[in-house]
């Protein structure tokens, strides 16, 4: 068991959005975390992350404690998220929005004087690489297509050497035919580096593909869990997805 | 360290540095001691805008009030001479290393805020060290300030002094050129290009933060003693608003991407400051009108806008 989640709980005001949130993932599991919109699915992340306190609950990662760690020392721990948002480096280059993530997970990041340009070059590349993007080293990543600049999302949350990652809406905004792209690059990213990942999807058919597990969220809280089949089949799934496409 | 320093650099690259450096070490040939007091003044700016433009322009902090630290550094050295037997050396070093340690409290303060709040924290400290050295009378000698600051006889001649300014400022363009292609100063770029960001790679924004607003302070600091010297008085002026603005403008003329920018800057506004000043009183309103045109059309700055215009069109794109 890499993560364990317990009794997560978080209110805004009077609205709880993460009620009593419990489960746990396996090592190399690659499952999803679904539900309507206003679910509590990005209050959940944030929680995970590090990015709000939950008011009540535990989180722990390896048998470490990480309730209430600062973002910056979640990611250190080996947990690394992509965003809903495309969130790269624009004016960086390919190269540097990669390199600065290794540069900080191996703790080089506050060395003044040493030239940045010649560290941790095959390191990048090799991330590079794998998510394709090798050729376009040089360019300057805001001037990448969207769906480069997802890749390259990925690569930078390759770059922090996790061994879980969270992913938002990873197939957010792109045609069908780049989500398919996207969701098989993240499958074999997953396999080389023996990644235990964790989707957060809207769209159904995206994550039903290829998750081994599905939680199903509805009002802060986790109202289904099993196989995809078995989720798709359960009735009270099927009457909240319904019931919001009416 | 050099060897590297020029291998970095490609080789069309280095020789125009030294070839920029050989010619303001021959200016003193050529100019008169007025003059080569201008550029003198002019290389001073180009510091302390270097030192700013670390923090504005790599980490995107923009501070409104980096005058009070340059003060802090004309101040401290200036003080040390007038009232102690210090070495004038230790003096000279006395004040980057106070603008610092200032830079450490105000920095504290000022990096829990962000965006305009954080400006405005700027802005609030930098009029609270003009208030001190305005108002403290006994000691900075409020409005009158502090003259006939004793300085080395060897370096009171106009031309000595440029000389040793010349060695120090191209000593710290070296060191921030090196700091900039650091692996800090690659975080400091992903830090102002999106710091949620940069915090899920494992920083921590603040700590980073603060560590810039330190060394810009310090170089501030130098800035504000290599002047004290030049100069040989000080006022509360130093720290005022409009040395504020001078050097912010400084660093958006020449172009707040590019390392060299703010030397750039600083040529083109002591030029223009003379030109316009020995034709006209109205200099802060030529200068509000060439803001106003730098901001809408020029955002890049002088250097910007130039390599821009020199760029071959589209080949960067992905």
């Amino acid at each position: 068991m890499i993560l364990r989640v317990e009794k997560l709980k978080k209110t805004f005001g009077g609205l709880t959005a993460v009620n009593d949130v419990s489960f746990d993932l396996m090592e190399g599991e690659l499952s999803s975390i679904i539900g309507p919109n206003g679910a509590g699915k990005t209050t959940l992340f944030n929680l995970l992350t590090g990015h709000i306190r939950p008011d009540e609950g535990r989180i722990l990662f390896k048998e470490r404690d990480i309730t209430g760690f600062q973002p910056d020392r979640v990611c250190r721990q080996g947990i690394g998220r992509s965003f809903q948002r495309t969130n790269i480096f624009p004016k960086l280059t390919v190269f540097e929005n990669v390199q600065v993530a290794i540069l900080s997970i191996r703790r080089k990041s506050r060395s003044l004087f040493s030239t940045a340009s010649r560290m941790l070059v095959g390191e990048t590349m090799e991330i590079l690489e794998s998510i394709g993007l090798a050729e376009k080293r040089n360019v300057t990543a805001g001037l990448l297509a969207h769906g480069d600049q997802r890749l390259l999302e990925i690569g930078i949350t390759l770059g922090t050497n996790p061994e879980l990652v969270f992913l938002d809406e990873p197939t957010a905004g792109m045609s069908p035919e780049e989500s398919w792209k996207a969701v098989e690059l993240v499958q074999r990213l997953a396999r080389e580096r023996n990644l235990t990942l964790l989707f957060i999807e809207h769209d159904m058919e995206v994550v039903f593909g290829i998750s081994e597990k599905v939680r199903v969220m509805h009002l802060g809280s986790i109202l289904a869990e099993g196989t995809p089949e078995a989720v798709r089949a359960d009735e009270e799934v099927q009457r909240i997805y319904l019931a919001e496409e009416t | 360290m050099m060897s590297e320093f020029l291998k970095e650099m490609k080789s069309g690259k280095w020789i125009a540095v030294l070839v920029c450096v050989a010619a303001f070490a021959l200016l003193p040939i050529v100019l008169q001691e007025g003059y080569l007091s201008l550029v003198n003044e002019m290389l001073i700016l180009a510091v302390a805008a270097c030192g700013l433009n670390l923090m504005m322009g790599y980490a995107g902090m923009v501070s409104f009030g980096p005058a009070g630290l340059y003060a802090v550094g004309a101040y401290t050295t200036g003080l040390i001479l007038v009232y102690t037997k210090i070495p004038f050396w230790l003096a000279l070093a006395a004040g980057p290393i106070m603008a610092g340690v200032v830079s450490v409290v105000v920095g504290w303060f000022c990096v829990r805020l962000t965006h305009v709040y954080f400006s405005l924290l700027t802005l609030a400290f930098s009029q609270i060290i003009h208030t001190i050295l305005f108002e403290w009378y006994d000691f900075t000698r409020g409005d009158d300030g502090i003259v006939d600051i004793p300085v080395p006889s060897f370096l009171s001649s106009i031309t000595h002094y440029y000389y040793f300014s010349l060695v120090a400022i191209c000593v710290c363009l070296f060191v921030l050129w090196k700091i900039v292609n650091s692996p800090f100063g690659k975080t400091l770029q992903a830090l102002r290009e999106n710091p949620e960001r940069t915090e899920f790679i494992g920083i921590n924004v603040r700590r980073y933060q603060l560590a810039v607003f330190i060394i810009s302070g310090v170089f501030l600091g130098i800035a504000g003693a290599l002047y004290c010297g030049f100069n040989k008085n000080v006022f509360p002026d130093f720290a005022d608003m409009m040395k504020s603005t001078e050097m912010i403008v400084v660093c958006l003329m020449g172009g707040i991407y590019n390392f060299l920018g703010p030397v750039v800057g600083s040529v083109v506004y002591m030029f223009l400051d003379k030109l316009i000043s020995s034709n006209t009183h109205y200099w802060p309103l030529v200068l509000g009108c060439v803001i106003i045109a730098l901001l809408i059309f020029m955002r890049g700055g002088v250097v910007g806008f130039v390599s821009e215009k020199l760029a071959p069109r589209g080949e960067e794109r992905g």
